[in-house]
Parts: structure tokens; C-alpha cells; sequence
């Protein structure tokens, strides 16, 4: 079982030989069947002899923040205090990083140039440049995101022209005899994009309300699936008025070009005559 | 006759029969990347572990290969326990590690494998030699390039590095014989290999006769799967994976990408079906009277709805036909996306070609063509000839 160990920074003075507490995350205590209070064995390889291992308590069950990295990674996190870890680990006085919180006030910059002139074997670095680097895989997923959003509005754009050319031409026959009944070219085409209107906004709405429940389904699925509180899946009002846009430049589009194409055909021709 | 007729009808309203073909070719376009997607993951990654034939792969107990720092000790002790099955051809032992070296005043970091080059599944030689002896190193090309080094260069090359008092620790002095290609390294990775008793040399008495991960291929004929529970039961400290379990845990992995890839495959094909059903049954409508007509001089309702049929199949594979070229562009532009993921094997493909994907994809659109006809067909077929007639005849 992968035990991805990490510290709090925390040194808690416990009474001499009594076992110390360490926090697990939920997933960890649910596969190995642990809860509060529990005695387990910590040791930092597989082969470890009984005598060298430690005894700790379970003293807290985490549940996971919402860290994008941590998902769909099947590790396991046990925090614990940091002198117990590096003793585990043979680790000696070292850690893999300090995090430093700095005063509303400081001014980020020059303290980390400070730090950097004085450190000797290490760097200090801002924290939004780390995450940058870290975040590599999510603007990988993001990237991909993209590229299959734009093949889907390709693919619903054309469905949409589609179906509003369709839509018009199946009004042949009505186009006819409001032409013959004395009806201007520009009242008949006004009308058709008003109804082309009316209808990519009603679809709009449709859409707004499947994609809705859909996203829903898909942050409890995702949530669920992952154990994190993250949300897969957000619509945000950027999002509606660029589908609801979309749909209205499509749907008004492609009812001004059937409709202005059917206007200038003679409505005896419409009638198949 | 039929698919003259269908073929007419068709004709007859160009732009829409156009943009329909176009729509169903998007989404024949995006069903073949999802079919791609959904397949071409796991055999890509099943490729790139049979690629030097190694069945099963033991990493320490409750790991997967290379996921942490543990090790499996008393390796000629397990070597001996594995040569006790009949059915293991081929056993390598493989420890992993850090090396750290020395490059204009530089420290330059890398992976490194410690390997016995005789029976190694981990890099394929570029150029030059394999590490025959125990000064011996090769490395890829992106650490070459890091190094500014040349084939015959000696580098001081160590196990450990202390920032603070810049000194290095199992330093030792190699030869770079060879120019390798890691098969399972990354885009952006600097590998190195060395044989196993050079790194365990340098790294000292702590990882003595101990691996990171074995590789074991079975005779041919034998069980994989066999092998695997015997090595369990026989070695307690390891964990055995073979090509199958390895898959499934991928698979557990990138299930997002899976699903995604089930569930836009699913809204093409279901967006494909609803353009067709909607073309040909406007059409159906439309040529209400001339399918009364036909009817009335004798047609079959067989003859009827099989044009109708056709006239929905003809959609889809033309749309199909497009939508597969299309497919494979797209696709090896989303490959290009993934790729880029980091810490993942150069060799793995998300999307892979494989003529049984195309196959399903074409299959799936042509059925889907087939079922959009039928609403439409049975419209035609149950026309009540004289109320079209008249209706007909009236307009």
C-alpha cells in the first residue's frame, strides 16, 4: 500500500514512551478499515523489524481539501509530527521544504531576494511560481478541454444550421401564399428570423437546463469517484451567454439565408407549380 | 431502382443534403477519436510493456513500479527463488536511483538504472556500446545534451549531493559507451543506466543486493497469470503485476479519460442519428404525394421503405467516409495535447490507429443510419394513399 508521508511542522511535548497520534485521510481509513484511537505500526520500508517500528494512534481522519493534484492519484496521505518522521525515516535534522507565510505588508519580492542572498544549498521560491510548474498536468487537461469543446461547437453549429435550414424550407408552401396574398419579400423573411429567433432561444434555454443537470451529475459522479470536494464541471454566466450567443447567430443566420433564399423564388415555384 | 431514386431525392436539395453529410462527418469525426481514445490508451500502454517481452514485473510490497523509493532486498535470494519455476525464462533486476554529475562547474541531476545489460527491457542502444563493464554508462540523448558531452567522455558522476556543502557523495568516474532510448522515460527526462553492481557500489551498504523493481519473462506456452500467484505465494514481500493487472490499474487511473471518451462518442452518435432521422423524415414529408403516387401504381411498402433506408444510410456513410479522415487529423492533433503530460512515457499513444476502431466507428454510424431510417420509412410505408392523393392534388 503507497503511504505518501507528509509533516506538520509541529512539535507536541507528549509524556515519555506514550504512543504519539497521527491524522489519516478518509480513503486511507476507509480501505484499512481504521478509525479514531486505533494503534497501528509505522515504519518507513516494507521489511522493517517489529522492534524498529513505532506505535502510534490514530488521533484524526481528514477528510481531502480541494487540491487538483492529489486527483486521480491512488496515494494515501498520513501526517504526522515532523521529529517522528524523520527519526522513521533516518531522515536526520533535514526537511524537503519550509513554507514561509509573509505579513500583508512585505513586500514578497525583496524578501525572497533576501532569503536567496543569504541561503546556502537552497532556493526560495514564490508560491504562484510553483504552482505554475506544478500545474503542467491540469493545463494539459485544460488544453484537451479546449480542443474537444471546439470540435463540439463545429459539430453543434452545423446540427443547428442544419436543422434551421429545415426548419424554413418545410414552410415552402406557407411562404407561397403569403407572397401570393401580397405580403412583401421583407415582412416574409422579418417573420422566418423572428421564429428562428424564438425557437435558438427556447433551444437555449433547453440547453442551459440539460447542461445544468448534466454538470450536476457529473461533479457527484467525479466527486464520488475521486473522494474531493473539487467541481469537475462549473457553468458560469460567461459560459450561458456564449452558448446562448452562439445559438442565437446560428439560429437568426440560418433562417436569414433559407428564408431570403425562399423569398426570391417566385411562390408559384414554391408550390412545385 | 431504390438507390436511383434515393440517390434523386438527395440530389434534389443539395445544400441540405451537404450539410448534413458534413454534421454526421463531425460526428463520425469526433465518435472515431473517442473509439481511439477509449482503445488506444490501453494498448498503447500494453505495447509498451511487451515491448521486450517481459510478462511480470514484482516492485515491493504494496507499490507499483517506481512509485516510490522502497526496495526489494536479498535479490539473489529472489533470483534463486524465481529460477526454481520452470515456466520463468528470463529474470532483470533492476535498482533505481539519482545520479548527480559534474558538467562545467554544474551539478545536472538524473535517473538512473541500475541493470544487468544481458537481460535489461528498459532502453533500446541508440548508438554506440551497452555497459559491458563496470566503468561503463549510457544515457539518453536529452541528458546528453544537458551534459555537452560526446560518446568516450569520461564523467564524475555520484550518488549524492549535499546543496549545502556542495560535496558529493559514491562518486565515482565513468565511461559514456552508449546513446540509449528509455523506453518508458519521458519527453523531458534525463536517464542514465549503469550495471547494478556499479550503482550499488556507489550508493553503499544501504542498498546492497537490493532492486527497485524485477522484470520476469515466462517460456512461451506458460500461464502469465500462473506464474504470478506462484511468485505471491512464494515471495511474500513483493507485489507481482502482470501485463493485465498493470492494464487494469492504469485503466483505474485514466478512467476519466475513458468515460469522457464513452460519453462524447455516445452524444456524436446519438447527434449523427437525430440529423439523419430529421433529414429524411422532412423529406419523407415532403414527397408525401410522389410516395402516394408510387403506392397507388403498384410500388411495395418494402419498395418504399427500402429507399428510405438507403437514402439514411447513404447520409451516414458519406458523412462517415469524410468523418474518418477528418477523424485521424483531429485526432493526432489531441494526441499532440496529451502527450504533452508530464512524467508520461514518450511512447504511449492516447489515440491510436487501430483498423478494428475505424471498423467500429464505421459500423456504428452505418447501424445508426439504418435506425434513423426506420421512423421515416414507416411514415412512407403507411401513407394512406387516397387521403395523400387528395391532399396532394388539393394543394
Amino acid at each position: 500500500m503507497l503511504l505518501t508521508v507528509l509533516s506538520f511542522a509541529l512539535l507536541i511535548q507528549t509524556p515519555q514512551g506514550a504512543p504519539r497520534t497521527i491524522a489519516i485521510d478518509e480513503a486511507f481509513a476507509s480501505q484499512a478499515h481504521l478509525k479514531v484511537g486505533d494503534r497501528v505500526t509505522l515504519s518507513a520500508r516494507p521489511d522493517t523489524p517489529a522492534d524498529s517500528a513505532e506505535v502510534v494512534i490514530v488521533g484524526a481522519i481528514a477528510r481531502r481539501g480541494a487540491d487538483p493534484s492529489e486527483v486521480a492519484r491512488g496515494d494515501y496521505v498520513v501526517r504526522m509530527h515532523l521529529d517522528q518522521l524523520q527519526r522513521i525515516a533516518g531522515y536526520g535534522d533535514r526537511v524537503d521544504r519550509f513554507a514561509i507565510a509573509t505579513r500583508p505588508s512585505a513586500d514578497v519580492g525583496r524578501t525572497l531576494e533576501q532569503i536567496n542572498h543569504v541561503a546556502f544549498g537552497f532556493r526560495a521560491y514564490r508560491s504562484k511560481d510553483i504552482a505554475v510548474e506544478t500545474s503542467r498536468t491540469f493545463q494539459v487537461v485544460s488544453r484537451f478541454h479546449r480542443a474537444i469543446g471546439i470540435i463540439t461547437i463545429v459539430a453543434s453549429s452545423i446540427f443547428l444550421l442544419c436543422i434551421m435550414v429545415l426548419k424554413v424550407e418545410e414552410r415552402r408552401r406557407d411562404i407561397a401564399a403569403l407572397r401570393l396574398m401580397g405580403i412583401s419579400r421583407l415582412s416574409v423573411v422579418r417573420s422566418i428570423v423572428i421564429e428562428a429567433g424564438l425557437v435558438a432561444v427556447l433551444g437555449s434555454v433547453l440547453g442551459i437546463v440539460i447542461g445544468w443537470v448534466v454538470s450536476l451529475v457529473v461533479n457527484w459522479h467525479y466527486q464520488a469517484l475521486y473522494r474531493t470536494p473539487l467541481y469537475f464541471s462549473i457553468i458560469t454566466p460567461s459560459i450561458v451567454a456564449f452558448a446562448v450567443a452562439l445559438s442565437l447567430v446560428l439560429g437568426i443566420g440560418a433562417g436569414l439565408v433559407a428564408s431570403a433564399r425562399l423569398a426570391r423564388t417566385p411562390p408559384l415555384a414554391l408550390f412545385g407549380r | 431502382m431504390r438507390a436511383t431514386l434515393a440517390q434523386a431525392s438527395l440530389i434534389r436539395h443539395r445544400a441540405r443534403t451537404i450539410l448534413a453529410v458534413l454534421g454526421v462527418a463531425v460526428a463520425a469525426a469526433m465518435l472515431l477519436d473517442m473509439v481511439m481514445l477509449a482503445t488506444g490508451m490501453r494498448e498503447s500502454f500494453r505495447e509498451l510493456l511487451l515491448v521486450r517481452g517481459f510478462d511480470i514485473r514484482l516492485a515491493p510490497k504494496g507499490t507499483l513500479p517506481f512509485d516510490t523509493d522502497a526496495t526489494i532486498p536479498h535479490v539473489s535470494a529472489i533470483t534463486a527463488v524465481l529460477r526454481g519455476n520452470p515456466d520463468v525464462r528470463d529474470i532483470s533486476a533492476v535498482l533505481g536511483g539519482s545520479l548527480h554529475i559534474e558538467a562545467d562547474g554544474r551539478d545536472v541531476s538524473a535517473a538512473v538504472l541500475g541493470i544487468d545489460p544481458k537481460v535489461q527491457g528498459d532502453y533500446e542502444l541508440v548508438a554506440g556500446r551497452d555497459v559491458a563493464s563496470a566503468d561503463a554508462i549510457v544515457v539518453n540523448e536529452y541528458l546528453l545534451r544537458e551534459l555537452g558531452a560526446k560518446l568516450g567522455d569520461t564523467l564524475t558522476v555520484a550518488t549524492g549531493f549535499d546543496a549545502q556543502t556542495r560535496t558529493y557523495a559514491g562518486q565515482k568516474k565513468l565511461v559514456l559507451t552508449g546513446i540509449a532510448r528509455f523506453i518508458y522515460g519521458a519527453a523531458e527526462q534525463s536517464s542514465a543506466a549503469v550495471r547494478r553492481e556499479t550503482l550499488e557500489a556507489m550508493e553503499g551498504q544501504k542498498r546492497r543486493d537490493r532492486a527497485s523493481l524485477f522484470m520476469v519473462k515466462v517460456r512461451q506456452g506458460a500461464n502469465p497469470d500462473s506464474v504470478r500467484k506462484w511468485i505471491e505465494g512464494h515471495i511474500p514481500n513483493v507485489t507481482a503485476i502482470s501485463i493485465a493487472t498493470a492494464i487494469a490499474q492504469v485503466d483505474q487511473r485514466l478512467s476519466y479519460f475513458r468515460q469522457l471518451a464513452f460519453i462524447l462518442g455516445a452524444v456524436s452518435l446519438f447527434v449523427g442519428f437525430l440529423l439523419v432521422t430529421t433529414l429524411v423524415t422532412v423529406s419523407v414529408n415532403e414527397r408525401a404525394g410522389e410516395i402516394a403516387v408510387m403506392r397507388a401504381i403498384g410500388v411495395s411498402r418494402l419498395h418504399v421503405v427500402e429507399q428510405v433506408i438507403i437514402e439514411g444510410i447513404a447520409i451516414s456513410l458519406a458523412g462517415a467516409l469524410f468523418g474518418l479522415g477528418l477523424g485521424l487529423i483531429t485526432a493526432r492533433y489531441l494526441n499532440s495535447i496529451l502527450s504533452e503530460f508530464p512524467g508520461l512515457p514518450m511512447a504511449i499513444d492516447f489515440f491510436l490507429f487501430q483498423p478494428r476502431a475505424a471498423w467500429s466507428a464505421l459500423g456504428l454510424l452505418v447501424a445508426s443510419g439504418i435506425g434513423a431510417g426506420i421512423y421515416p420509412a414507416w411514415r412512407a410505408a403507411s401513407l394512406p394513399i387516397a387521403e395523400s392523393l387528395r391532399r396532394e392534388a388539393i394543394a
